[in-house]
């Protein structure tokens, strides 16, 4: 549709997270910013993150965002949470150049969380 | 997208009514010719523009020599106010409005003041409406113009344009109106009411875009100096080709409006109670503006909610977030702010606006879509029950 503001995977992963709520006995992290609030959960199995969940309340773009890093992480290495794949993340959705702060605030829980993962570690 | 779409967003634009989509193709087919010419066919157009003039005027209850021909209210609003204080401007340079005014109205106040012009916002309640008694307490012995909108087109409010216009008589002060919202769906007696200008668009009330009007009362000191230039149509008040399939357009809408505007006020009123009805429990939703506004619209807000995310949960019910000439600013609306509002409750605003060919089917399904979407995000956000 001409002049859509949301790509045809913004829409998909909005309007269908598989990956929305939380984890019990997991471990959660909660970041604010610009107005946006993001939450992210995971458990770890063996160095692994078994579940992967989120809860989000902001624009279409940041909810389409964390479900779409819930399915990147999940069933990877605890150890990936250092890397955000923001770039690909802002292609892959078609997220316009004016939201990446909200895609940040994400980026920031993300790393959060596999802060708190590895500390728990030791 | 599989399911029908819903569309309930008149306040920013109506279908073109048949009737009126009739006319206009009668018109394009039989007549190509340019008003101004004197030739047969020139007069033949001339002819069909008086037509939809008397038909606006019967409309208005004016003199079809009070109206002039615009592209829409934008530029109307632009010739009355601009117009209108460059006119008489050597009497004083004091104009008042309001920040809940469209910003067709409030971007020209503003290029008014780089101009030299001071400005008077004038505050509304919480409601919307603004009190006479602060009205005229913003007037000053050289205030030349003021600009009043008669039904807000975010809220619904509907302004005592009457009283208003009575104290600007008395101050003799010139009153334009913004009557985009309400033309064609308000009776409106102009030739009762105290206005001594009144803006309108063609596609507000089921007549086509791109075509407007502007009406000047004919008294002494009213009087708009143009804000075109290139040729003497109309008076040289507004100079430019008339696009006569779009005018006779406009005047079939007015003719069409004036038979039916009772009736329509009836089942928009219906519609908007059902739909209020099917969401007024909901935890934390408000109603914005004067529940006693134009039956046409219903602006909401509720708590906690993102509203662009609503928005898009709302699908495929089209609805506005706010004036749909400013939606793309993605910024809380500066009407529902200037109401009082937080940012919050301002962002998760939602206008519902019904028209003529709404049913009942379509506003049931959208309060249930709404509960739906409201559940939903709320079961997205932090905080929520596991």
């Amino acid at each position: 549709m001409s002049g859509d503001p949301y790509s045809a995977a913004v829409r998909e992963l909005f309007a269908a997270p598989t990956h929305a709520g939380t984890v019990a006995d997991g471990t959660r992290v909660l970041v604010e910013d610009q107005g946006m609030r993001v939450e992210i959960a995971a458990s770890v199995a063996q160095g692994q993150l078994s579940a992967v969940r989120f809860r989000a309340w902001g624009c279409p773009h940041l909810i389409a965002a964390a479900e779409w890093a819930c399915r990147h992480y999940e069933n990877g290495p605890a150890s990936a949470l250092d890397k955000f794949p923001t770039d690909r993340i802002m292609e892959d959705l078609a997220v316009p150049t004016e939201k990446t702060g909200r895609i940040l605030v994400l980026e920031d829980a993300i790393r959060s969380l596999g802060r708190s993962l590895t500390s728990k570690q030791t | 997208m599989t399911e029908r779409m819903i569309y309930l967003d008149y306040a920013a634009s109506t279908p073109v009514d048949t009737r009126v989509l009739d006319r206009m193709r009668e018109v394009a087919a039989i007549n190509c010719a340019n008003p101004s010419s004197t030739h047969a066919a020139g007069r033949e157009a001339q002819a069909i523009i008086a037509t939809a003039a008397g038909q606006l005027a019967g409309l208005l209850k004016v003199n079809p020599g009070t109206l002039v021909w615009t592209s829409g209210a934008t530029e109307s609003d632009n010739l009355a106010i601009a117009g209108g204080a460059r006119y008489r401007a050597h009497r004083g340079k004091h104009i008042v409005s309001m920040k809940t005014e469209h910003k067709a109205v409030t971007d020209v106040f503003e290029a008014l003041s780089k101009e030299g012009f001071d400005v008077t916002w004038v505050e509304a309640g919480g409601n919307g409406l603004v009190s006479p008694e602060v009205f005229a307490a913003a007037l000053r012995d050289d205030t030349q113009l003021a600009s009043i909108m008669f039904v807000n087109n975010e809220t619904g409010v509907i302004q005592d344009v009457e009283a208003l216009g009575t104290i600007c008589r008395e101050r003799d002060v010139l009153f334009h109106v913004d009557g985009a919202q309400a033309v064609g769906k308000l009776p409106i007696d102009l030739g009762a009411l105290p206005i001594d200008l009144l803006s309108l668009t063609g596609h507000k009330f089921y007549g086509p875009k791109g075509i407007g009007a502007l009406y000047i009362a004919d008294r002494p000191g009213c009087h708009v100096e143009p804000i075109l230039f290139g040729g003497g149509q109309q008076r040289r008040i507004r100079p430019g080709t008339l696009p006569t399939d779009l005018v006779a357009g406009l005047g079939m809408a007015a003719e069409v409006a004036a038979n039916s505007i009772e009736s329509d006020l009836e089942h928009l009123g219906r519609l908007r109670n059902l739909l209020w009805d099917g969401i007024k429990d909901i935890a934390g939703i408000t109603l914005n503006g004067d529940p006693e506004g134009f039956p046409g619209i219903l602006n909401v807000s509720v708590e906690d909610i993102e509203g662009e995310s609503l928005l898009l949960a709302l699908e495929p019910i089209c609805v506005a977030t706010g004036s749909a000439c400013n939606s793309k600013s993605q910024e809380p609306s500066y009407v529902l702010r200037a109401l009082g509002l937080s940012d919050s409750q301002a962002q998760s605003a939602i206008r519902f606006s019904v028209g003529r060919p709404t049913t009942t089917d379509e506003v049931a399904f959208a309060a249930g879509r709404y509960r739906e979407a409201v559940a939903r995000l709320r079961e997205l956000a932090p905080g929520a029950a596991a």
